[in-house]
């Protein structure tokens, strides 16, 4: 055990033997793991680690006058989660939040579980009550480690002193590896004021995660397998890869588009993997799944092959698993989660290991044996698909239509600018019609579908891409979620873009309760509506606060919009009564989806509803 | 199907809540649970009985597998093994009702830890099934005032241990 204690031979820490006090011990450690920015609010308990990070800047500051290691005070700790989480999204580095214990800890309860099914690397770093005062319902004393111990791919609560500073380079490390996840350490406050030495080595044994780990790591493809799958592949006649988040989280974006260009073979991406193929090649579906392109999902029910990677099966994809890519006569499977393997649908092949370098090592068995197939069929195919069910709204409305918006946002942008959004419809809108032509351009809360996501999250990503085009696309609802964030933007002068669909109501809700509950308005006929966004807006400080009412004034406001220099909010008055389409209801299969008025449909569906239970 | 699962798990703060919260997470019950250290004070050794399709065990497996905390894990009921399980019973007795004690714990070979003649304390290790029986026997000789079970415990048959044993999830196939 003391041997993997100090197994790296690094070189020594120029810090090591100094003496400091556990606070400082913790800042010392995330300036080493390059921590530039932190996310969060202090408070009681976490107080000594906050002074901490104030010395530390005041010792080390920049040349030109900047502190090393920003810390950013959001309106409340779930905007510090959702910064952080948008900062690791974007930057694919570790998002770090500093919340004080009890209530400060809870509150990132949300953005915690958020990031865990999403899996999103952040490591969340919590104030407790002093080690003699837990279990005593002190002031401000929550039970951290069990009730983030459920939600978080791991928690320490750390109460042997000398083991604080494995502890936190731990942390981060599980943070990262494997499938990454959120961490949250627990720190009693007598813990930040121990004083002891610095070693500036050494993590936690961690036995079995890291031997699982490096078996995942060493587990590289072999020649038996390339050629199983490339056999598979020269049997089939309309291969699809259907790629999810592990690609963007992977960094394995480009191994794919090389392994997807050059045997010809298109590529539908799940919520998470917009971006993982550019959406403007000719075999590019977008995305798939409940609310996916009708063309992705005609495609997936053509496939003879399907090739999975990153992706696991969800029920937002595969609502009905057994006629989930009916047709495929074989499906592959890439993963680094063994537990994804045939949890959900069973797969004719399958490889657990590092996305990026096995796709390169699939890729170059698959140029040695000078595999060549023509998929030009199935390329007509699919072209003949995207053109005949493409996305399409109705163009003649009186009223602004949700999609024209995006469309003139996307003229603008060009597939290049960070894209954040709430949860609901202005969400799969969004995922609609933007263009993604690399990764890390989208964040979206996809598994929880935590509404408020889109603001703070917007706020973190702008923080690691100073010179970006961020912008938030928000509905009403999910915009007051976290409103108070809005002050966050202004406050720290980021040139963030705010837009918020306002349909006066959860517009999602509504869908369904037409769509499966005959009408019935249940709360969703008592949403709130007075607010009047643009002042809230200008009483936040935006210099830029407008609302969009008139479709005439559509592209001379939006261009003033995105040219602003700074922080910018628009209000735009949508048709209520926009839905999403295509739609494949829970629990469906994609031989049920419906397209809507104005998107070319196959088939003609029949309309069967959906089971009580799928109804979530 | 039941399911007897081996987990070497280290003794962090919160580690057996993780482990067993994500039975009830996923829906399942656990019908049995011991936990101990192990000679190692840092290694607890965990074991659980479950019911449940073997496919869905085995699922709930990569999902334990995953725990930072948890060392090793092997499902048992997929090889030959060794289960056991101890149980103390306290029982009150009617005039005469020791001398049916003695031929009960003679029957079962089980242990009189204290021979109060109207309250007799029984102590049995055995196989989980012959346990059962054995509390429904001496439930017909006196009235059962305390049932405590340990719960089973279990190792692998021959050299292989839990320590020993290779992932048996398959990462390539």
């Amino acid at each position: 055990m003391s041997t993997e204690l100090d197994a790296s031979p690094m070189k020594k820490h120029p810090l090591a033997g100094t003496r400091m006090s556990g606070a400082d011990v913790v800042v010392q450690v995330l300036a080493d793991e390059n921590v530039d920015t932190l996310f969060g609010y202090s408070g009681g308990a976490i107080l000594p680690t906050y002074d901490a990070v104030f010395r530390f800047n005041d010792k080390h500051r920049l040349p030109n006058g900047k502190s090393p290691m920003s810390l950013i005070v959001p309106a409340n700790e779930q905007g510090a989660g959702f910064m952080a989480a948008g900062y690791a999204r974007a930057s694919g580095n570790v998002g770090v939040v500093m919340v004080t214990s009890g209530p400060g800890a809870t509150n990132t309860v949300t953005p915690v579980r958020d990031c865990m099914a999403d899996s999103v690397p952040i490591v969340v770093i919590c104030g407790q009550v002093p080690t003699h005062a837990i279990g005593t319902d002190a002031f401000q004393e929550a039970p951290v480690s069990a009730i983030m111990g459920a939600i978080a791919k791991h928690v320490f609560l750390v109460t042997d002193p000398t083991r604080l500073e494995a502890t936190i380079r731990s942390a981060f490390e599980i943070a990262r590896t494997g499938r990454p996840g959120p961490v949250v350490i627990d720190i009693p406050k007598d813990v930040q004021n121990w004083e002891g030495e610095f070693t500036g080595t050494g993590s936690l044994p961690l036995h079995g995660y890291r031997a699982r780990l490096h078996s995942v790591l060493n587990n590289r493809l072999d020649d038996h397998a390339c050629e199983r799958l490339y056999k598979m592949l020269a049997e089939s006649e309309r291969p699809l890869i259907y790629a999810g988040g592990g690609v963007i989280n992977g960094n394995a974006t480009k191994p794919m588009r090389r392994f997807a260009n050059a045997h010809g073979i298109p590529v539908a991406t799940t919520l998470m993997a917009l971006g993982a193929s550019d959406t403007k090649h000719p075999l590019s579906l977008h995305m798939l799944g409940m609310h996916g392109t009708a063309f992705a999902n005609y495609a997936v029910e053509d496939c003879d092959f399907l090739i999975t990677i990153g992706a696991r099966f969800d029920d937002r994809v595969a609502g009905d698993p057994n006629n989930f890519a009916p047709n495929a006569k074989n499906i592959a499977h890439f993963d680094v989660d063994v537990s994804e393997i045939g949890k959900v649908k069973n797969v004719d092949w399958h490889h657990i290991g590092v996305l990026s370098r096995d796709l390169d090592d699939l890729l170059a068995y698959g140029e040695r044996i000078a595999f060549r197939k023509d998929f030009t069929k199935w390329h007509a195919e699919v072209a003949n698909l995207k053109d005949k069910h493409r996305m399409n709204y109705d163009r003649e409305s009186e009223l602004i239509q949700p999609y024209a918006v995006i469309e003139e946002i996307n003229r603008l942008a060009g597939g290049q600018a960070i894209i954040s959004t709430g949860v609901g419809q202005h969400q799969m809108w969004a995922a609609q019609y933007f263009d993604f032509r690399e990764p890390r351009l989208w964040l979206t809360s996809g598994s929880m579908g935590t509404m408020g996501f889109g603001l703070p999250a917007a706020i973190g990503a702008q923080f690691a891409h100073r010179d970006r085009l961020v912008i938030d696309i928000d509905g009403d609802g999910s915009m007051r979620m976290n409103i108070g964030e809005l002050e966050t933007a202004t406050t720290y002068g980021l040139p963030i873009k705010v837009v918020v669909f306002n349909n006066f109501g959860d517009g999602m809700v509504r869908q369904w309760q037409k769509l499966f509950y005959q009408g019935r308005m249940s709360g969703s006929d008592k949403s709130l509506h007075r607010k009047d966004f643009v002042k809230t807006a200008e009483a936040d400080g935006f210099k830029f606060a407008k609302r969009l009412d008139n479709k005439d004034d559509l592209q001379a406001v939006i261009k003033e919009f995105i040219d602003f220099s700074g922080p910018a909010f628009l209000e735009v008055i949508i048709d209520p009564d926009a839905g999403v389409y295509p739609m494949v209801g829970p629990g469906l299969s994609y031989a049920k989806m419906i397209t809507g008025d104005y998107i070319v449909s196959r088939d003609t569906p029949d309309d069967e509803q959906p089971g009580p239970s799928e109804m979530f | 199907m039941r399911h007897v699962i081996s987990v070497l798990l280290q003794n962090e703060v919160g580690a057996l809540t993780r482990m067993t919260g994500l039975f009830s997470n996923r829906g399942y019950n656990i019908d049995t649970l011991n936990v101990a250290p192990t000679d190692d004070p840092l290694v607890s050794r965990v074991t659980l009985v479950i019911s449940g399709s073997d496919k869905a065990i085995a699922q709930l497996n990569t999902q334990l597998a995953k725990l930072v905390d948890v060392v090793n894990i092997h499902d048992m009921t997929l090889g030959e093994h060794f289960e056991r399980e101890l149980a103390i019973l306290k029982l009150k007795l009617q005039t005469g009702g020791y001398a049916k004690v003695i031929g009960l714990a003679k029957e079962f070979g089980a242990d009189i830890l204290d021979d109060a003649q109207i309250s007799c304390t029984i102590q049995l290790t055995g196989k989980p099934a012959m346990i059962d029986e054995f509390v429904r026997a001496a439930g017909r000789i006196g009235e059962l005032s305390a049932v405590a079970r340990s719960g089973s415990v279990a190792v692998s048959k021959g050299e292989v241990t839990l320590s020993s044993y290779a992932r048996h999830h398959r990462l390539t196939g």
